[in-house]
């Protein structure tokens, strides 16, 4: 859940992602969902020449069990913030297991 | 024909199944052939291998032109009929028995060749095409195949004619719409063309499909074109009219697709307007109406076409989805829904996103909520239209009762079995994959109770149940938005005494784990554990939230702890510059830029509030407990001697401090002055010319100001050389820097009541 709501913040803000196939697509994320399948608009690739076929697509579904890597904007990340998610979901799991 | 038959016929012998060696027949003895009857109608029959590879694209196409044909001929049905009069009217009952579905075979001849040659079965051309028998089709090659298909679209528009029969010959046959006599002679003609299929091929009597039309006697051919123009609208006429049972309904939603899927070929041969779809009217009974009357009846038809484009339009998608695909997606919505409705209630989940989004509207409200935001988290919000409105609301009100009922029955996420180790979870929106949930327990779950602070590993667990209790005191504090508002006057609320008692304990509760109320322990060898946990980054970085929560007590009373302990804090120990170091090592210098930047600001905050005897009794106590000469040669040290001192000054020029306090300081400040004497340049750091030492010219400042005139001359006999250094430095240095350091400078002369410029 951290991770779903951690991304919902980032819609609108431009990353790349590196799938596991070592395609590297750079976009403005537009949504995700909670299998962190994520919808990317106005796609760029990052080594063109490569993969042609890419050339005329302008946005994508990942799913997002090939997704090796999410390049962050820095500026749109609040790190104390997600520190306390982070303690917040383990507060969460651990409340869970002793339920 | 019967499904599980298995012929394998050999090359050339162009289907001899007398061949007995070759005859598998007989092991199927227990399989009743007669029971294979419906195999056409449940796998959609023997087809030919298609060559039309644009399934998704034509199937598109055909599903606009079948929607507006169906929708013109609903218009025009009324209209029209009379024109039909002298063909048999179709009889209604047959159309009605829509448990018949009629065989699912796009004919060769639609794609290809305008003159199909007649194919005698299934199985006899199946088994010929990859031969090379004499006479036998030839396996075609890719360009082959898509220079025909190329061909069969310029194909000339007279031929439509008979492929339009050819394809609708099987949904006339299985509606039985045509009168007995003539599917015997139908079945005359067979022989024909068709080479009596074996027995063992289960041929329905039916089963007439291959024969090209033109190939059949005119009066059957003209039966046939009049009852295909006037029976396809009128079966789906009444599938319109009629309530049918659920069951039957989808069967001919399934037939629909079908013949939408047999009309597509034939479709952009028929002559079309320019909305792609076929007047409904003769071109003989257009010709045999007056000038005016034609006029008229076009420019009818031109707006109803379009009207009709419209619908079809709007109706492009409609049924794409069946209704078990839409439950899905409803249930899925729901289970969403539903997972949303628990997060406003249980700020734990999503904590990220809704902290977020509050924090980027509280900074910038004039930036529009992202969409997702607006649906998410406010969804109350202006909306335009009224009716629209209306609409919304009725749909939200439904969707609030529905996500309502689903929580009314909570759905059971865990399960047990016996004797497994653990428990399987099922997916929810949350954690949509299912997952084994070990069981610990009890025993292991319950963290060994710590005795003492000493170790890393129990001082950041301190740390965290610090930001454990502090997260929950905030979503506490945040929850005060929901209470309902005070209101003037009246006794707070129950509602409201609850709250603050919540927050009283949960405020007590944190102070409790910052571990401030240890005693002090000065003869023990480790450090208090406030000032141990202190050490951390982490840690510095919770004060400023840990103070807004603290009232003026327990402020006193954390200032006054790391006052005590100035010497021991890690940022002072490791301040000091070693006998060759011009710099410190990087890690201590960012401990001490979080120390400044996190915990002086609080402490500053509080400290210019403070009054004189708090002052008093902190520099009293520093100068009693800790090592004034060791901490004046660090940054941390200096700030917290100029805070009370500048504190101090203030306090006496306002003039609203009593004559003892202010005796008892001028006493205190002695003691500080007489005991950092004679160390004044140890305040500096090394190489000072050219890094900050901004701090000490403000330490040494503050001390000049509240100096008598024998101090003041000490002073500047001692820091001289430093001041002389510095002005002549800032001559050197890039401007910036220079003034910088010239006002540095100044700061410490100003209070003495001179100026850098008397140095010339």
């Amino acid at each position: 859940m951290l991770f779903f709501s951690f991304f919902k913040t980032l819609v609108d803000h431009e990353v790349t992602i590196e799938l596991k196939n070592d395609l590297c697509i750079t976009g403005t994320l537009k949504s995700v969902d909670q299998f962190l399948n994520i919808k990317l608009d106005e796609i760029r690739v990052k080594d063109e020449q490569k993969y042609p076929h890419l050339a005329a697509v302008s946005n994508v579904f990942i799913r997002g069990s090939v997704v090796r890597y999410v390049h962050l904007p820095a500026n749109a990340v609040d790190t104390a913030l997600l520190e306390d998610a982070t303690r917040r979901e383990a507060a969460n799991a651990a409340g869970v297991k002793a339920r | 024909m019967s499904f599980f038959t298995t012929e394998v016929v050999p090359y050339g012998s162009g289907g001899n199944f007398d061949d007995k060696g070759l005859d598998y027949e007989d092991t199927y003895e227990d399989l009743d052939a007669d029971e294979d009857a419906f195999n056409d109608d449940t796998f959609g029959g023997p087809a030919g291998a298609d060559r039309d590879f644009d399934f998704a694209g034509a199937t598109a196409k055909v599903a606009n032109v079948i929607n507006e044909e169906q929708a013109i001929f609903s218009r025009s049905n009324t209209r029209k009929r009379p024109t039909y009069q002298p063909v048999a009217a179709p009889k209604a009952p047959a159309i009605s028995d829509s448990t018949q579905i009629p065989a699912l075979v796009p004919d060769m001849s639609l794609w290809g060749a305008t003159e199909p040659t007649p194919e005698p079965s299934y199985h006899e051309s199946y088994y010929q095409m990859p031969s090379t028998a004499p006479g036998g089709k030839k396996v075609m090659t890719l360009e082959e195949v898509e220079a025909q298909m190329l061909m069969s679209q310029r194909a000339p528009v007279q031929s439509s004619q008979s492929q339009l029969q050819n394809h609708y010959q099987p949904l006339n046959q299985l509606h039985g719409a045509m009168n007995q006599s003539m599917t015997h002679q139908f079945h005359q003609q067979l022989p024909q063309h068709t080479p009596s299929p074996g027995p063992q091929f289960g041929s329905s009597p039916m089963d007439f499909r291959g024969i090209p039309a033109h190939q059949l006697p005119p009066h059957i051919q003209q039966m046939l074109q009049q009852q295909q123009q006037s029976q396809i609208p009128q079966y789906q006429q009444t599938n319109q009219d009629r309530n049918y049972p659920q069951q039957q309904l989808l069967q001919q939603q399934q037939q629909q697709r079908m013949q939408q899927r047999e009309l597509e070929p034939a479709a952009p041969q028929h002559g079309r307007n320019q909305y792609g779809m076929a007047p409904h009217l003769p071109a003989q009974q257009l010709q045999s109406m007056t000038e005016t009357d034609r006029m008229r009846f076009l420019e009818e038809e031109s707006k109803r076409l379009k009207r009709n484009h419209k619908i079809a339009q709007l109706a492009r998608y409609n049924g794409l989805m069946t209704p078990q695909d839409k439950n899905f997606i409803q249930r899925i919505q729901l289970q969403q829904l539903v997972s949303i409705n628990n997060t406003e209630e249980n700020p734990h989940e999503d904590f990220y996103y809704i902290v977020h989004s509050a924090i980027r509207a509280r900074t910038n409200p004039q930036q529009p909520l992202s969409q997702l935001a607006q649906t998410y988290l406010f969804r109350q919000g202006g909306r335009g239209n009224r009716r629209q409105d209306n609409h919304l609301q009725r749909m939200e009100q439904q969707v609030a009762r529905a996500v309502a009922a689903a929580k009314a029955r909570p759905k059971q996420n865990q399960l047990v079995l016996e004797g497994s180790l653990g428990k399987i979870s099922f997916s929810n929106v949350k954690t949509p994959r299912p997952m084994l949930n070990i069981q610990k327990s009890e025993s292991v779950l319950e963290p060994v109770k710590k005795t003492s602070l000493a170790d890393r590993k129990s001082l950041l667990r301190a740390i965290e149940n610090v930001y454990d209790v502090l997260l929950e005191l905030e979503i506490h504090e945040r929850d005060r938005a929901k209470l309902p508002p005070l209101i003037e006057g009246q006794p707070p609320s129950e509602l409201h005494e609850e709250w603050l008692a919540t927050k009283e304990h949960l405020t007590n509760k944190l102070y409790a784990e910052t571990k401030m109320q240890e005693p002090i322990n000065t003869a023990s060898p480790h450090t208090h554990p406030f000032i141990a946990i202190l050490s951390f980054s982490k840690m510095k970085r919770a004060m400023p939230r840990l103070f807004r929560h603290f009232d003026t007590e327990k402020r006193v009373t954390i200032l006054t702890m790391i006052v005590v302990h100035l010497d021991s804090l890690d940022v002072v120990k490791n301040g000091i510059y070693g006998p060759d170091e011009t710099q410190l090592p990087s890690a201590h210098r960012e401990d001490i830029e979080v120390f400044s930047t996190n915990i002086l600001p609080p402490l500053m905050g509080y400290m210019y509030e403070a009054p004189m005897s708090i002052v008093v009794g902190l520099l009293t106590l520093a100068l009693d407990r800790i090592n004034i000469r060791m901490i004046s040669m660090t940054k941390i040290g200096l700030q917290f001697l100029t805070m009370f001192l500048s504190r101090a000054e203030l306090l006496k020029q306002s003039g609203q401090v009593q004559e003892d306090y202010v005796l008892e300081w001028q006493a205190q400040f002695d003691r500080l002055f007489d005991t950092l004497d004679g160390c004044w340049n140890n305040c500096f750091p090394p190489n000072g010319k050219f890094v900050d030492d901004q701090y000490v010219w403000q330490f040494l400042a503050s001390m000049a100001v509240g100096a008598s005139m024998l101090q003041q001359q000490k002073l500047v006999a001692a820091v001289k050389d430093r001041v002389l250094e510095n002005v002549q430095a800032s001559r050197i240095l890039p401007p910036e820097l220079g003034i910088q350091k010239r006002e540095n400078v100044n700061l410490f002369m100003r209070a003495m009541g001179l100026d850098v410029d008397l140095l010339g």
